[in-house]
């Protein structure tokens, strides 16, 4: 277990190192300056010198990849251009929002998309599969930002249920934070069970036509307990797979979702700083995502075992 | 069944309680608080440097200048109640106000104008504006003196119309005086301790920005006129929400959410109108859009089809299909609003289909394609290029549109790399520097799209002349010239357009379009 989990990590410095590489070359190659961002239609050459010197845009590129290496090897990633703030604290203090968001949102779509799949493979053929497969192909059809706005409105401004604008940490105030989250969630859950319900409902009908299943049944089994016992469990593995995919995907952000609700995520943080062409906190973005991504991954591989022990972690 | 039970009551509950939540008076107690957004953060508290218009515009609550723009642009006084102009136009004695306070209490003096002053001059401050007081600027300033705790002394080393203007630019921070407390022993930025009617209260960054009422402010006796005038802090507390998607922003104001909208884009007018809750504050602005040419490009560099294009252009009809009959049509590089605008300044280009057809015949042009270049940042921009390209077309004419992000835009119009572009400018207050915007030599100045060395002697006379009729003339000529060279096709200045909450009192836009809060209440 220690030995491959070594390994896993071992394996993704290389990884790292390489989107690194393309991080850093790939931001450069966007078109557009920050300085001349920063300094608007009004550019003086020599302020815009000056300004690019002190941000060490001047250097030659290698040089400034070399720089920017050596302060990452020391987990300093740089300070923002446009508000020089130090870019690791602030992308963690955006990630917990959007962390939050995700982890719930994906949490309860998998929850209600596990079960809808297992009826509907259950169910295979019938009425209640073809809405149960219809409901999810809509879903997953339903563009996120539409959806978000649908509800705003609905609940926001029609109802005035919930807050339409703002967002309260956690910290501050939970019952507040938690009015601020349930639209948010409640998008993203939606879209995400489109998503999970159609893997959930293709591995339960695999795992349903094995032998075992046959036996159990001929046996007298219960069909709720081999359902719950004998399908679920070994149905799972593969959903668990797409639910890691899912959360590394959704975890580097949710920029739209974050952009409708006014939300101060990981997402919105990295679009912001596209446009302004913050190249710090782009490089830090990206490579923080795929940090997440390499490590939730990993957490997938290594929680496989516990649903289907076939697969052995060593 | 019973198992549901618990998850239906918790359900009722939640929204219940969203329901309470989301009915919550505004003021908490006695504090009225006003709710307004900002499309994107402030980037720093320290005014003049690290700035954007955000932040100009938040920052124009919490510090003031010696002197200030009005509403017509003329320049008014702020901390300074006087000021007298030595003969030979080098020195300025500013007669400061009496008995102002900074937010931590301490009265102005002339001493922290001195200190203020010193500061922005330093180059370490990276103060926005320092080289408009360098040799290749508008003036360098020799000495700044204090004969007494109520008199400045700025001695500059030639005369210029733009000293007073320059220091109440709102890009330059006002030229704010503060109080040293501001900094660090180490000369290090803080927080702002100015003298405006409201103080720093909490920003949380991506979120919001707090300003606090501040109490020990004493209003000049004239009344509100662009930022200068009397400024009473009229509500306790004003908070600038971060919200960048305007269809959250717009969905905030009608939800009462949001006391204050500005910066609403053309399309959400139609959807604001008819609400009974919500009115509309519109205001013409003193930005410009219009088409730049390249007239270095090998096509473009021929004026004849550069005026074939101007002329097949209806301009009022593109700027009522734009801006939904919230702009005029002009074609001057002067806005509308400024004093300066005249007779000379209305006579611009009128559509003349023949005669463009005419001077394409001429220039020999083949229908070759011609690329301009817009964004989607600013929707009216690209609505002005799609309509530019289908009159031009009726007379011929092939321009192909390319739509950039904003960015990438600027850095081509930096570099003057573009055939065409579709652009617009933000606004300046002082006519000199509307002309200084589009003039000068595209040699070591790429970006400037008017390379006529004659209007750039003109421009900068203008810069050296106070009096206003010798100013008008030379405004008035360097317009014909312009509108002779057709290095541009100036459509449109913009309009301020915010939605207010019913209940919200005193609001004005003004031409530059920035929200000011100071005599804004909730009723």
């Amino acid at each position: 277990m220690l030995g491959y989990l070594t390994r896993r990590l071992a394996m993704t410095i290389p990884t790292l190192f390489l989107v690194a590489i393309a991080v850093f070359t790939l931001v450069r190659l966007i078109p557009g300056d920050p300085v001349q961002v920063m300094l608007g239609d009004n550019t003086d050459a020599a302020q815009a010198a000056q300004l690019r010197a002190q941000l060490g845009l001047d250097q030659p590129v290698p040089l400034q990849f070399l720089y920017w290496l050596g302060h990452l090897a020391t987990g300093d990633l740089g300070h923002s251009i446009t508000n020089n703030l130090p870019v690791l604290p602030l992308i963690l203090e955006r990630f917990q929002v959007s962390a939050v968001i995700v982890l719930v949102a994906v949490g309860l779509a998998a929850c209600i998309a596990v079960v809808a799949g297992l009826i509907a493979a259950w169910k295979q053929n019938s009425a209640l599969d073809l809405a149960i497969v219809g409901g999810a192909t809509l879903l997953l059809s339903i563009p996120s930002f539409w959806l978000g706005l649908l509800l705003l409105l609905l609940f926001g401004l029609k109802l005035k249920w919930l807050p339409v604008i703002g967002y309260v940490p956690f910290s501050e105030n939970f019952w507040q934070a938690a009015m601020f989250m349930l639209l948010p969630i409640a998008t993203l859950t939606i879209v995400e069970i489109g998503v999970l319900t159609r893997m959930a409902r293709a591995a339960s009908i695999e795992v349903l036509r094995l032998e075992y299943v046959t036996h159990a049944r001929a046996k007298g089994v219960p069909e709720w307990l081999v359902l719950g016992r004998h399908v679920l469990p070994n149905a799972f593995a593969p959903t668990w797979t797409l639910i890691g995919l899912v959360l590394g995907h959704l975890l580097g952000g949710i920029a739209v979702i974050e952009t409708v609700f006014t939300l101060p995520g990981l997402g919105r943080l990295l679009v912001d700083s596209i446009f302004a062409r913050d190249y710090p906190v782009v490089q830090g973005c990206l490579l923080f995502t795929a940090v997440i991504y390499v490590v939730v991954n990993l957490i997938v591989d290594l929680c496989y075992p516990l649903f289907d022990p076939r697969v052995a972690v060593a | 069944m019973n198992a549901r039970r618990p998850s239906c009551v918790m359900m009722a509950g939640l929204i219940a309680l969203a329901a309470m939540l989301a009915a919550a008076p505004v003021r908490a107690g006695a504090e009225t608080l006003l709710r307004t957004r900002l499309n994107a953060d402030i980037r720093s508290t320290d005014p003049g440097t690290n700035r954007d218009a955000n932040t100009d515009g938040v920052m124009a609550h919490l510090v003031e200048g010696l002197v200030a723009f009005r509403d017509d642009t003329s320049i008014g006084p702020m901390l300074a109640d006087s000021w007298d102009v030595s003969n030979d136009g080098k020195t300025y004695t500013f007669h400061l106000r009496q008995g102002v306070k900074f937010h931590n209490g301490a009265v102005m003096t002339s001493a922290d104008v001195v200190w203020s002053l010193k500061r922005w001059l330093d180059p370490a401050t990276q103060w926005r504006c320092l080289s408009e007081f360098s040799a290749s600027g508008i003036a360098q300033i020799e000495k700044i003196e204090a004969p007494d705790t109520q008199t400045v002394a700025i001695t500059l080393d030639r005369a210029t119309a733009l000293f007073l203007p320059t220091l109440a630019r709102p890009d330059c921070g006002q030229a704010a005086i503060i109080h040293h407390d501001s900094v660090g022993p180490d000369g290090k930025w803080i927080a702002p301790v100015g003298t405006g009617p409201f103080k720093l209260g909490d920003w949380k960054r991506g979120q919001y920005v707090d300003l606090v009422r501040f109490d020990g402010y004493v209003a000049r006796s004239e009344p509100r006129s662009g930022n200068a005038g009397a400024k009473t802090a009229d509500v306790d507390r004003v908070r600038f929400n971060i919200i960048p998607d305007s269809s959250a922003a717009k969905a905030g104001l009608l939800s009462g959410a949001l006391d204050v909208v500005s910066n609403l884009s053309i399309p959400d007018l139609e959807d604001l109108k008819g609400r009974p809750d919500v009115q509309l504050s519109i205001t013409p602005a003193l930005g410009l859009t219009g088409i730049l040419f390249q007239t270095r490009d090998p096509l473009l560099k021929d004026l004849r089809i550069r005026r074939a294009i101007a002329l097949s252009l209806d301009t009022p009809e593109i700027v009522d299909a734009v801006m939904e009959g919230t702009a005029r049509a002009n074609n001057s590089a002067l806005p509308i609003g400024s004093p300066f605008y005249g007779e000379a300044e209305a006579h611009g280009y009128t559509q003349n289909v023949a005669e463009a057809k005419k001077l394409l015949v001429q220039a020999g042009y083949h229908g070759q394609p011609i690329k301009m270049i817009a964004n989607k940042r600013y929707s009216y921009v690209f609505d002005s290029a799609v309509l530019v390209q289908a009159m031009a077309q009726s007379v011929g004419i092939n321009i192909e549109i390319e739509v950039l992000d904003w960015a990438a835009q600027l850095d081509r119009y930096n570099r003057g790399d573009y055939q065409s572009m579709a652009f617009t400018y933000s606004a300046r207050l002082d006519p000199s520097l509307s002309f200084e915007m589009l003039t000068g030599p595209k040699a070591t100045q790429p970006r400037k799209v008017w390379d006529n060395p004659e209007a750039q002697v003109m421009m900068q006379q203008s810069m050296m002349i106070d009096d206003k009729a010798k100013r008008q003339e030379l405004f008035d000529e360097m317009h014909r010239r312009f509108i002779d060279d057709v290095p541009m096709v100036v459509l449109f200045n913009g309009s301020e357009i915010a939605g207010l909450r019913k209940n919200v009192k005193g609001y004005a836009g003004w031409l530059f379009a920035q929200p000011r809060f100071w005599g804004v209440s909730i009723r």
